[in-house]
């Protein structure tokens, strides 16, 4: 054995052309995944997680190369191809993304995939038996009695039995059906296999059983994981190491117990806020989402969380109470975007003092700041704004409610044993502590 | 020996497992194949060695013609037994469930068992019942039990009482001016329909599914090119076209099914194009791609088969489409006056249909019944060939 990773993603590109007009023309990319990495150890699980819409799925169809990546590479070292070399270009023989098609059909064999929707992963009109079946014949497995004693093997391994080998898809429960997913991501005998949101579809109990039986197939047969969720409950049964995602990106990775007892990354905070805590009088703090994830054809500069962080910086000179420069921040997005409906809060309201009130109370603003160079400021966007020049209030936002977290983008800071995260907060505090120590 | 294989999915020694030859036909294609090939060998001797005049069968003995229509009726027969009927059989389990949907709807089940009888006839009668000879002096006989005035029959096959002409079961549903039998015509007429149905069908699937799943798959120019003819082709004014094409070359059976089968298929390639379009989104598609399958096997086992459905209940459109079209095309005088299709029947008879209303009406039955049985089981299909969705509604 040696110590290379089974897999190693270094810098991972996805990103989907926007077309439009006549000509097809490109007018911009959708970055889905922009510039990943990541590495799994043998028989070692690292979960992947973020909200909806980070780009998850298009990772794992990337890493798989159901989709070509546009950019990075994809070194996959198991499966006979272990102790491999860089060539002299620097390029490496056991890059997925430069796999001709016969190393590719082998690569099937070594990595495969359970997907998040039972109701759908499964051929209505073949039985599930043929389904996974299916999988050895396209391989080569011609002698039909021999597909099918494996595959009922198989099926009583993953908790159903041999006789489901016959039923259709529309006979099984959801549950069931992933049972069955899993058994066709297991027939060709892969080393790694990667699970996008496995049980995201299923009920509490039925999510628990999948969950045990993953646990017992990897163990079992000496699996590697990589598993996708957008529920860090979930991440944290089974993972050793876990990857942060958000918008394309990774934000912070480390091991599970590491990243769990202490998150570095206000992504993170936020995504483990949202656990429900079986002690209701445990000090967690809960830090609200607000909104959605951005759009990742134009993705927020600097560090692209910082539209919705509760850690958002404040510029120097500048000393508001957090959640108020927080709310400052949504107000000045949201202005710029022009999601702020005047009209329909004047009806309510009526005069413009009236107006301005209002918009302070929904973005939880208070009537007066503490600071009253941003009072002005803030004011004057206002009047802008109760007077429909919401282009006008957007400029004056922009121009003086600038956070350094847009201008930077955060690089990764090393927390140590492999515990990584990027957020522009560590570097400040690293450069505090290095004056402190002078 | 089968028991010393590895029977275990991680023992599998895939290094020889992949190298081993792959090309392997299923039961159905074998089976398409076997009966297909002497199929083509009595074509092509009929076609090579007999003189255009000699009937097909005369070398042994037996006086009996294959028309060129008939050997593509046969292979259309034979691909609907390999890959309609033996799939129904092969898969029982997935049957019964269509069969429990189907049921459901009663008035289907009967249209369905009427689609039968039209099946069988047209298959058999045409072997008992020959096309019936012209006999002027047996002209406008009445339906059995049913009088006429016999000034309206040439002579009377039946009695004759009190000036009225008795029908007999010599003509069970009269006759003709030129005094056929309207049954036997009838009986004819269903071999005639079957022709229509599955020749025409059969062009108009291959072309529209090809169509569709190309463009569908292809994407880009070609699917651009594909749509825009197919939309083309939609708003061709195709019964103009008929017209001057019958007119200028005749009204031929096999031209007219040729026609229709090929400026029939426009919905059909869209149907398929959307609903492989929406196939290929599917999960399960994805797990296929994963397992290494090529595109070919993706879209010849999974995205076929399960445009199938739209393919089918198109089907149940386009038949009825067919037979109305053929109808019409007789009743304007430019279908082929040789066969005794149910159009033909019904335009012979329009001039007679004061005092002779048989002759009309009981091809019109007939071929009303047998649009209205199409379109019930068209509705039933629709509902029964989508697993998916039933077991949604049942949850
Ligand atoms: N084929 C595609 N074309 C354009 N954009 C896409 C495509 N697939 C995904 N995206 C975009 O990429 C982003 C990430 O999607 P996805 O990988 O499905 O996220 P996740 O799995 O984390 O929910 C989304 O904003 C989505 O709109
Ligand atoms: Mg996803």
């Amino acid at each position: 054995m040696t110590d290379e990773p089974l897999l190693e993603v270094n810098d991972l590109e996805k990103h989907y052309p926007i077309r439009k007009g006549l000509l097809n023309r490109q007018v911009g990319a959708a970055r889905a995944v922009d510039g990943i990495s990541f590495e799994i150890e043998r028989g070692e699980t690292l979960g992947l997680v973020g909200e909806s819409g980070c780009g998850k799925s298009t990772a794992a169809t990337s890493v798989v190369r159901l989709e070509d990546p546009t950019g990075g590479e994809v070194v996959f070292n198991g499966g006979g191809r272990a102790g491999a070399t860089r060539n002299e270009g620097g390029t490496h023989p056991n890059d997925v993304t430069r796999f001709d098609k016969t190393e590719l059909k082998a690569f099937r064999r070594d990595v495969q995939m359970v997907f998040q929707d039972p109701s759908s992963s499964f051929d209505p009109r073949m039985s599930v038996g043929s389904s996974v079946a299916e999988m050895l014949l396209v391989h080569g497995m011609t002698d039909r009695h021999r597909r099918r004693a494996i595959v009922e093997d198989l099926l009583e391994r993953v908790g159903l039995s041999a006789e489901d080998y016959d039923r259709y898809p529309h006979e099984f429960s959801g549950g069931q059906k992933q049972r069955i997913a899993l058994a066709r991501a297991l027939v060709l005998n892969p080393e790694l296999v990667v699970a996008d949101e496995p049980v995201s579809a299923l009920d509490v109990s039925i999510k628990a059983e999948i969950l045990g039986l993953i646990e017992d197939l990897q163990a079992e047969f000496g699996l590697s994981l990589l598993f996708i969720s957008h529920d860090m409950s979930v991440i944290s049964e089974v993972c050793d190491r876990v990857a942060v995602m958000y918008l394309g990106e990774i934000v912070e990775i480390g091991d599970t117990e590491e990243i769990f007892a202490d998150p570095q990354h206000p992504y993170t905070e936020a995504l483990l806020s949202s656990i429900p805590e079986p002690d209701p009088r445990a000090k967690r703090e809960h830090i609200e989402l607000t909104g959605t994830v951005p759009d990742p054809v134009n993705p927020p500069s600097g560090c692209r969380f910082h539209t919705r962080c509760h850690k958002v910086v404040q510029p120097e000179g500048l000393n508001l109470e957090q959640s108020v420069w927080q709310a400052l921040i949504t107000l000045r997005y949201r202005v710029a975007s022009d999601e702020i409906d005047v009209e329909k809060i004047r009806e309510n309201a009526g005069a413009e003092d009236a107006v301005k009130a209002e918009i302070r109370t929904e973005f939880d603003l208070p009537q007066q700041l503490s600071d009253p160079e941003a009072e002005r400021t803030l004011d004057r966007a206002l009047e802008r704004l109760a007077a429909d020049d919401s282009e006008g209030a957007a400029e004056v936002l922009n121009a003086e409610f600038v956070t350094p977290c847009e201008e930077t983008h955060p690089e990764y800071t090393d927390h140590g044993d492999g515990h990584v995260s990027a957020c522009i907060r560590h570097r400040e505090e690293v450069r505090s502590e290095a004056f402190a120590d002078d | 020996m089968a028991t010393q294989r590895p029977e275990r999915f991680d023992q599998v020694n895939w290094e020889e497992v992949a190298g081993a030859g792959r090309f392997s036909l299923s039961t159905n294609a074998k089976g398409l194949l076997v009966t297909t090939i002497p199929l083509l060998a009595l074509a092509a001797y009929d076609w090579l060695v007999l003189d255009e005049r000699t009937p097909t069968f005369e070398p042994v003995g037996l006086n009996v013609d294959v028309p060129i229509l008939d050997y593509m009726f046969a292979f259309t027969l034979l691909l609907f037994a390999f890959y309609v009927v033996l799939p129904l059989y092969q898969h029982p389990r997935l049957t019964k469930y269509y069969w429990r949907e189907f049921r459901r709807n009663r008035p289907a089940v009967v249209s369905l068992v009427w689609l039968g009888v039209v099946f069988v006839l047209g298959l058999v009668g045409p072997l008992l019942i020959t096309s019936p000879e012209q006999n002027v002096l047996h002209s406008y006989q009445p339906p059995v039990y049913l009088s006429v005035n016999a000034a309206n029959a040439a002579t009377c096959a039946g009695e004759v009482v009190d000036g009225m002409c008795f029908g007999t079961w010599q003509y069970p549903l009269g006759t003709t001016r030129a005094g056929k039998g309207v049954f036997a015509m009838l009986v004819n007429g269903f071999g005639i329909t079957l022709k229509i149905g599955f020749i025409s069908t059969f062009i108009a699937v291959v072309l529209g599914a090809s169509v569709g799943t190309v463009s569908a798959y292809a994407g880009g120019w070609v699917d651009e090119i594909l749509m825009r003819y197919v939309d083309i082709q939609g708003s061709w004014p195709t019964l103009i076209m008929y017209l001057l094409i019958i007119y200028t070359f005749g009204g031929r059976l096999w031209l007219l099914i040729l026609l229709l089968g090929t400026f029939s298929w426009e919905g059909m390639a869209r149907y398929v194009r959307s609903k492989a379009l929406s196939i290929s989104e599917e999960e399960y598609i994805k797990a296929i791609n994963m397992s290494g399958a090529s595109a070919f096997r993706v879209v010849r086992r999974h995205v076929v088969p399960n445009s199938a459905s739209s393919i089918i209940t198109d089907i149940t459109l386009l038949i009825p489409g067919f037979l109305l079209a053929e109808a019409q095309l007789s009743f304007l005088g430019l279908g082929d006056t040789s066969v005794d299709s149910w159009g033909q029947i019904i335009a012979g008879g329009r001039d007679a249909l004061a005092f002779a209303p048989w002759i009309v009406l009981a091809p019109g039955l007939v071929l009303f019944l047998t649009i209205l049985a199409f379109n019930f089981v068209g509705d039933a299909l629709l509902d029964a060939l989508n697993p998916e969705a039933a077991a949604e509604a049942e949850r």
